[in-house]
């Protein structure tokens, strides 16, 4: 009978071939659009090869400030993560690195501006990169401020040409590097591991850091399992309130919770009090499902129209089938099912659209060193959201459909 | 006769009805289209206020917070000396210090409570002497910051038009004092603060940070000193710099380390002020860009469809139309019966979409929010609404013609 029914489908779409595109070509631009947006949020927020362990880390990128008329929002210090955040319970390791700056060098003219990142020596356990020559810098490294950085691919190149870079070494910001290792690009949307260049942090030119309880600093932490993560945030978010804040007459309290990802994110986007330490990530989800569906209205609205108007075509064939006995619920499973295979055939065409715009996304540079890629996870929200838009734009239609007069029906008259 | 058609458009009311809500949403999504992309247009059309060209920004990180005196003075110091190396090497024109400048990602807002309750938001900046002549922004009225306001036992400042028109309406603001209060939101006045007293010694025609196709806002420039005697007075964050006509990109190695050799521990970000204008310009395209392929995506994905619904409602209905020209109508008559039905449902829909969308001057918006000036508002409200019947109009073009091509004696062939 399915078989029966899904040539039927077939039928019917290749009969009214100008409804069977608009409907397609609705079809496949939704999906494109939001397989594309899935896509970008995968690529920055999903698991990653170089941060494999994303799932039980918990990161501080944020550090507020507030008093009762001032409020004061940066990263946290590195004072405030070395003298609070270490020896935390339930953490397996924790790395502390500096937010990523531009620095420049100049090489026989040219100018060459890159991304450098402090970090110690724990930022290599934790984030696994793909070493292309050499190795990362060690913990002695970083306690003798050598001047040792590992760099990218693309910096290998545009400093050294296509040959090796370990022992060779570069300027930059007016400092010399002896190049230690090379890692394979990483993309600047993985806000952790991203940079072009890296050097210990005891490198930075003063130490003034050091005494910053605001400042310039991010911190990771690699929990044990995952069980033991809201303890640490608990943990940290306590040992917080014993902080001595530079500046008591102004500020009296400060916020810089471990968290998620995408915790982390709801924070930054301002969703909800930034005051408190527990991020709004299902307001934060809220959001996003309604902009989402704001933006499906209009596809939807377009498809219910078409699937009437495909049905009242049909009027005379549904008026047989019901004048032969056929139940509603039977003719509405076949009408869902004919939309379904329609939008799922949509969904192919949004996938092979949303693969190009992606690679046309990669070429712009929007972010830089980005591989876009419509992986398994990313394939079943796809499908997950093809197969539901089906559903929905379906049963409207297919509702009006059961309801038809047989006897007018088959008259072909059902303009009522 | 439209109340005749106005019951033919009832009678098919639950296909109509979905018609009209797809209507209704393309023009909400016309509109905020149209309203982001003319809002800009006027923008740019606003004097700028300043002049860019052989401009170059030097931003500077000091490396260590100035919280403390010691160091601030010693920040000072260095500042004094690396102003001095800047200006003596060759092919510089002229140089300036300032908190923030064009094009520049830090913004300062503040705002000021005037006597009377009446609260003023305002962007704000902190200049040297040299940054309106090394800028050429046009002076309207007094003058700008210089050694005279060494002496002065009040705060000069300098307001652009906007601002001295929002404080002091049609009267001249040269030398007048900006009669403040104390904010009702702060706690108690600290005995040892003595509130600062803003004098105003010059206007700007105006200075949009921003750029081009930023909102046009209230400015106010404080002075910025290196040789005062407040050892507490803020620094500079970054430094600008004229070059002579022809200098090349490589300058820039030589100005940096001039500049590093005098201040050995911090780092200086130098850039051209036109590559930061068209990063500027980029941010704000590139979200409209994005919106508008979109939008443009939407709108054809509407079109065909309403295309395809007004076809099929047309062969539908193609006993009707035969009885119509039986009775005698021509084929003009039933080919305006169609788009008249389609004027009419399009305009239910704009109804309800304008009065939606006239609610929006009307909530209790921000300030913030309520950026668009009304001209603007109404010509994107009045375009949107010709967009979307031109849209309408040419979707049931084709299925009209469809319609009057109908045989009377066919056409009734089917009864």
């Amino acid at each position: 009978m399915l078989t029966h029914y899904l040539s039927l489908a077939v039928k019917v779409l290749l009969r009214r071939k100008f409804f069977t595109f608009i409907s397609l070509f609705g079809i496949s631009f939704t999906l494109l659009v939001l397989t594309v947006v899935t896509a970008l949020f995968d690529h920055t927020f999903g698991p990653d090869t170089t941060e494999p362990y994303q799932g039980r880390s918990l990161y501080v990128e944020r550090a507020v400030m507030y008093g009762p008329h001032s409020t004061m929002s940066s990263s946290g210090g590195f004072k405030l993560f070395d003298r609070y955040a270490r020896d935390l319970p339930g953490v397996e390791r924790l790395s502390l690195y500096e937010n990523g700056h531009t620095v420049h060098s100049y090489l026989d003219g040219r100018k060459i501006s890159s991304k450098l990142k402090r970090t110690d020596d724990q930022f290599w356990k934790i984030l696994t990169f793909t070493f292309l020559e050499g190795g990362p810098y060690g913990a002695a490294d970083v306690a003798e401020a050598r001047p040792v950085a590992v760099i990218n691919a693309r910096t290998r190149e545009r400093f050294f040409g296509t040959g090796s870079a370990v022992g060779q070494t570069l300027e930059a910001d007016g400092q010399r590097f002896h190049v230690s290792g090379v890692v394979e690009d990483v993309s600047e949307a993985r806000t952790v591991p991203f940079a072009e260049i890296w050097v210990p942090y005891t490198t930075a030119k003063t130490d003034a850091y050091k005494r910053e309880v605001i400042g310039d600093w991010n911190a990771v932490a690699l929990a044990r399992d995952t069980a033991a993560m809201p303890g640490i945030h608990e943990e940290f978010n306590s040992r917080l309130a014993r902080v001595e804040l530079p500046d008591p007459t102004h500020y009296q309290a400060i916020v810089a919770p471990f968290e998620t990802k995408f915790q982390a994110f709801a924070r930054e986007v301002n969703v909800g009090d930034r005051k408190d330490p527990e991020s709004q990530v299902w307001q934060l989800v809220g959001w996003l499902s309604l902009l989402c569906l704001l933006f499906v209205l209009i596809p939807t609205v377009n498809l219910v129209n078409i699937n009437i108007s495909r049905i009242m075509e049909r009027a005379s064939e549904i008026g047989v089938r019901k004048a032969f006995g056929a139940p509603a619920r039977t003719l509405v499973g076949q009408f869902l099912l004919e939309n379904v295979l329609l939008t799922l055939l949509g969904a192919l065409g949004g996938f092979l659209l949303s693969m190009l715009t992606l690679r046309m996304l990669e070429r712009s540079g929007v972010f830089a060193y980005a591989r876009f890629t419509l992986n398994p996870r990313v394939f079943a929200y796809g499908v997950t959201l093809a197969v539901l838009f089906g559903l929905v734009s379906g049963v409207y239609p297919a509702w009006r459909m059961s309801r038809l007069n047989p006897v007018d029906a088959l008259k072909g008259g059902a303009s009522r | 006769m439209t109340r005749h058609l106005l019951r033919l458009i009832w009678n098919r009311k639950r296909q109509n009805f979905l018609l009209t809500l797809e209507i209704f949403f393309s023009f909400l999504t016309v509109f905020g289209v149209v309203l982001f992309a003319l809002h800009y247009a006027n923008n740019a059309r606003q004097p700028l206020g300043y002049q860019i060209e052989r401009i170059w920004s030097l931003t500077v990180d000091r490396k260590e917070s100035a919280d403390d005196v010691a160091v601030k003075t010693r920040q000072r110091e260095t500042y004094r000396q690396l102003l001095a190396a800047l200006r003596e090497l060759p092919r510089v024109e002229g140089v300036a210090a300032a908190f923030t400048g064009p094009y520049a990602n830090s913004n300062w807002g503040g705002g000021m409570w005037l006597a009377g309750g009446r609260q003023i938001q305002h962007g704000v900046n902190r200049a040297s002497d040299e940054f309106l002549e090394l800028f050429h922004i046009p002076l309207v009225a007094g003058r700008w910051f210089s050694r005279e306001d060494d002496a002065a036992s009040w705060t000069p400042v300098v307001l652009n038009r906007r601002l001295a028109a929002a404080i002091f309406g049609a009267e001249n603001p040269i030398g007048r004092i900006i009669d403040e209060e104390r904010d009702p939101n702060d706690g108690p006045a600290d005995p040892n603060d003595t509130p600062e007293v803003k004098r105003v010694i010059g206007v700007i025609d105006d200075f949009r940070q921003n750029g081009e196709l930023s909102t046009a806002e209230n400015y106010l420039f404080y002075r910025m000193r290196l040789d005062g005697p407040d050892p507490k007075a803020a620094l500079p964050d970054r430094i600008f710099v004229r070059l002579e006509p022809g200098t090349p990109a490589a300058f820039e190695e030589a100005l940096v380390k001039r500049a590093m050799a005098v201040a050995t521990d911090w780092s200086f970000e130098v850039q051209p002020l036109e590559t930061m204008r068209q990063d500027r310009l980029r941010q704000y395209a590139v979200p409209l860009l994005m919106v508008a392929t979109i939008a443009a995506f939407l709108l054809l994905m509407v079109a065909l469809g309403l295309t395809g619904v007004v076809w099929q409602g047309v062969t539908q209905r193609i006993r009707e139309f035969g009885l119509r020209r039986a009775k005698g109508a021509t084929m003009t008559n039933v080919r305006t019966q169609v788009l008249a039905e389609m004027v009419i449902m399009t305009s239910i829909a704009l109804v309800a979409g304008v009065a939606l969308v006239a609610q929006l001057p009307l909530l209790p918006l921000p300030a913030a929010m309520r950026v668009v000036p009304a001209s603007v508002f109404l010509l994107s409200l009045g375009l949107s609404v010709a967009a979307i019947y031109l849209l309408t109009l040419a979707c049931g073009w084709y299925p009209s013609r469809l319609a009057t091509r109908v045989q009377p004696a066919e056409a009734l062939h089917y009864e």
